[in-house]
């Protein structure tokens, strides 16, 4: 009976592994639930308007989009100025991503008195509160739906790539996600990096502006940031109508304003950043308690 | 036969003193998935916490960690429940591990008794078909009823502990760990709570308790380990060991009322071997030696309690005490037992009045078996002459 195995320990290797993160995660399904609906009531439990939040965050960005649209491109020609439809969009992913990126940061430090003191795998924090977030797209997104009538989208088989742009949107906030929260534990000042990321990126992505906006340099400059490729995404596939498998060529003759590159720039930069994020937080996690 | 376990194979735990940023040393190799700075060595400003500890405790049996503060009770009970990761060694615990500590650190304030027993029984690794199954029970067990749909953050402390305590217990563990849980709510609940205990206690999971209430330990360990600055100092049977402890404390302080006050007591032992019926008269003799001559506002005190418990049932000086020295002296004591059957421990105490100084000499036990002349007041009689 005293033999040794090694079956199930703490300290295994398999521990570290994508498998072992994967295994903890399966078991801990329903904590990633009952977490997620604590965030949620929360969220609106002493909230005067309630889920209209949601939907307020997106709203002002379109706004903000639609006043810029107004502004700057009055006697622009026809064709040129940002969409209606594609700033809903690309608004209504910027938000979530935004907000994932916050809530998902301070994920762990705000539980640190939970992490100090039970064992959880600690990746259902930030898993948690991107899922938070991701429900909060959800009722924005309904909105949109019930809008569309007035945002001019393409109806056309391209539509089919949108679900699959939210799933690459949905990685890559989780895999950014696991990053800040690990690193705002060590280093307190990630919060205020976030912060200036993400007042500073909305004017550094295609949010508010199409890639077509820019001149050439800073196209490319744009595309470095996987970001852009998804968010303009959502805009060629809903509002152009076009297959993300074929490319529009610039009416410049610089970088395409969409290119099957750029999708496949977006999945492979998601494909490795999340398996780092996951080992990196995971190999992080057991100085949480210690570190604090 | 259950599946839980709990095995500890020569585990060590180093913390660090000093400044916290010093750990980043510690993360970036943690990261890199190497074991740190110095290996599993210590470093300049290291410490062990825990050395070399280890113990296996089979499905049916329970072990009991005692030792004072700073011995490494708090880093064990860490490392047991994962929350640490030891330096070298191998920690392991398999099945559902119910940890009766910080029964309600995941409560959320805002959240209603309801909405918190869902969230802190997954935080712990329940179903949510169990937590439903035992919902009525875990309310119940509680006695928050009527308040379970108010958030927790209207509630006393000790319905707080009381609900967080409930669903613990009821989490059907594979393994359980606990930590100084008689502490919660008030008399009557720490009762309830400790039937609860001994009942998953006496079942077939393995038990870890770890506790300053050693009576406690006595009753429901099948083991004891004595933890001293982190190193095992003795293990056997629970009664041995705790007694082993409480003579540990008695000589360290011995040697420093040796040295302040001039005053050392070596032994107080029972004259007789008989059995304590209650109000029968026990002679005792405190042997001790004076260096120097002792002022009066030096005291010897008597204390009496409860075997290890905290509960001190009787306080009082030794008069007639000889203080001139250097001399050996032998003081005869007769105290009365008029205390209801148990075990008891009889103590002696140093206190310089002037300093507030107090030091703990040494111990003897002694068991009252019958109740006959019990007269229903706890109290003893001393009598008491020098020579």
């Amino acid at each position: 009976m005293t033999a040794m195995t090694t079956a199930a320990t703490s300290t295994s290797e398999e521990h570290f592994t994508l498998i072992g993160v994967w295994r903890d995660l399966r078991r801990s399904r329903e904590l990633i639930t009952q977490l997620t609906m604590r965030d949620l009531r929360l969220r609106y439990k002493q909230a005067v308007f309630g889920f209209a939040w949601a939907v307020l965050m997106p709203m002002l960005l379109i706004g903000a989009g639609l006043v810029i649209r107004m502004a700057a491109f009055k006697n622009a020609p026809p064709g040129t100025a940002p969409s209606i439809g594609g700033i809903a969009l690309k608004g209504w992913a910027w938000a979530f991503f935004a907000g994932g990126m916050n809530f998902a940061t301070t994920s762990v430090l705000l539980n640190v008195q939970l992490v100090t003191k039970i064992y959880f795998p600690r990746e259902v924090l930030p898993i948690a509160s991107v899922l938070t977030q991701g429900v909060d797209a959800l009722v924005g997104g309904f909105v949109l739906l019930l809008l569309s009538p007035w945002l001019h989208f393409s109806v056309t088989p391209a539509l089919l790539w949108l679900p699959v742009l939210c799933v690459i949107l949905f990685t890559f906030t989780l895999a950014l996600g696991f990053l800040f929260a690990c690193a705002n534990l060590f280093f307190r000042d990630v919060k205020y990096i976030l912060q200036v990321l993400l007042t500073f990126g909305i004017l550094f992505t295609p949010v508010l502006f199409n890639l077509g906006n820019w001149g050439n340099g800073a196209r490319i400059a744009l595309l470095i940031n996987p970001l852009s490729s998804i968010l303009e995404g959502f805009q060629v596939a809903a509002v152009q109508g076009v297959s993300l498998l074929s490319s529009i060529p610039a009416p410049d003759g610089g970088a395409p304003l969409w290119s099957p590159f750029y999708l496949l720039y977006a999945v492979a930069a998601t494909a490795i950043l999340f398996p780092i994020s996951v080992k990196l937080f995971r190999r992080s996690s057991v100085q949480f308690a210690e570190f604090y | 036969m259950s599946a839980g376990r709990v095995l500890f194979d020569g585990v060590w735990k180093r913390f660090h003193r000093g400044p916290a940023y010093d750990s980043l040393r510690d993360l970036i190799p943690a990261i890199m998935g190497k074991t740190g700075r110095h290996g599993t060595e210590l470093g300049a400003d290291d410490f062990w916490a825990v050395k070399d500890l280890s113990f296996d405790v089979q499905p049916g049996n329970s072990l009991g960690i005692i030792g004072g503060n700073g011995a490494g009770k708090s880093t064990t009970l860490k490392l047991l429940t994962k929350i640490l990761q030891p330096t070298r060694g191998h920690a392991e615990l398999r099945g559902r591990v119910g940890a009766l500590i910080e029964v309600s650190a995941g409560f959320h304030q805002d959240l209603t008794g309801r909405e918190n027993v869902f969230l802190q029984g997954a935080i712990m690794g329940m179903p949510q078909a169990l937590i439903r199954k035992q919902f009525d029970a875990i309310v119940e067990f509680s006695g928050v009823g009527p308040f379970i749909d108010t958030p927790v953050k209207r509630y006393s402390s000790g319905m707080n502990a009381r609900l967080g305590f409930s669903i613990a217990v009821h989490l059907e563990p594979d393994v359980l760990i606990v930590d100084e849980v008689l502490s919660v709510g008030d008399a009557s609940f720490q009762a309830q709570a400790f039937d609860r205990i001994r009942g998953l206690v006496k079942g077939d999971i393995p038990v870890v308790i770890v506790s300053h209430q050693l009576d406690r330990i006595v009753e429901l360990c099948t083991e004891c380990i004595l933890l001293s600055k982190g190193a095992v100092a003795a293990r056997g049977a629970p009664a041995d060991v705790v007694r082993q402890y409480l003579r540990g404390e008695a000589d360290e302080a011995l040697e420093a009322s040796t040295r302040i006050e001039g005053l050392r007591l070596d032994s107080i032992e029972r004259l007789d071997r008989e059995q304590v019926v209650s109000g029968a008269v026990m002679p005792f003799v405190l042997r001790g030696s004076t260096q120097v001559r002792v002022p009066d506002y030096v005291q010897v005190f008597i204390v009496v309690s409860t075997l290890a418990s905290s509960e001190r049932l009787y306080h009082r000086a030794v008069p007639d005490l000889r203080r001139e020295g250097p001399a050996d002296f032998e003081h005869a004591l007769q105290l009365q037992a008029n205390l209801p059957p148990g075990q008891y421990r009889l103590e002696t105490q140093i206190l310089n009045e002037l300093s507030g100084m107090l030091y703990f000499g040494p111990a003897t036990f002694f068991d009252v078996v019958d109740n006959s002349g019990f007269t229903g007041s706890v109290q003893l009689l001393m009598s008491s002459h020098g020579g």
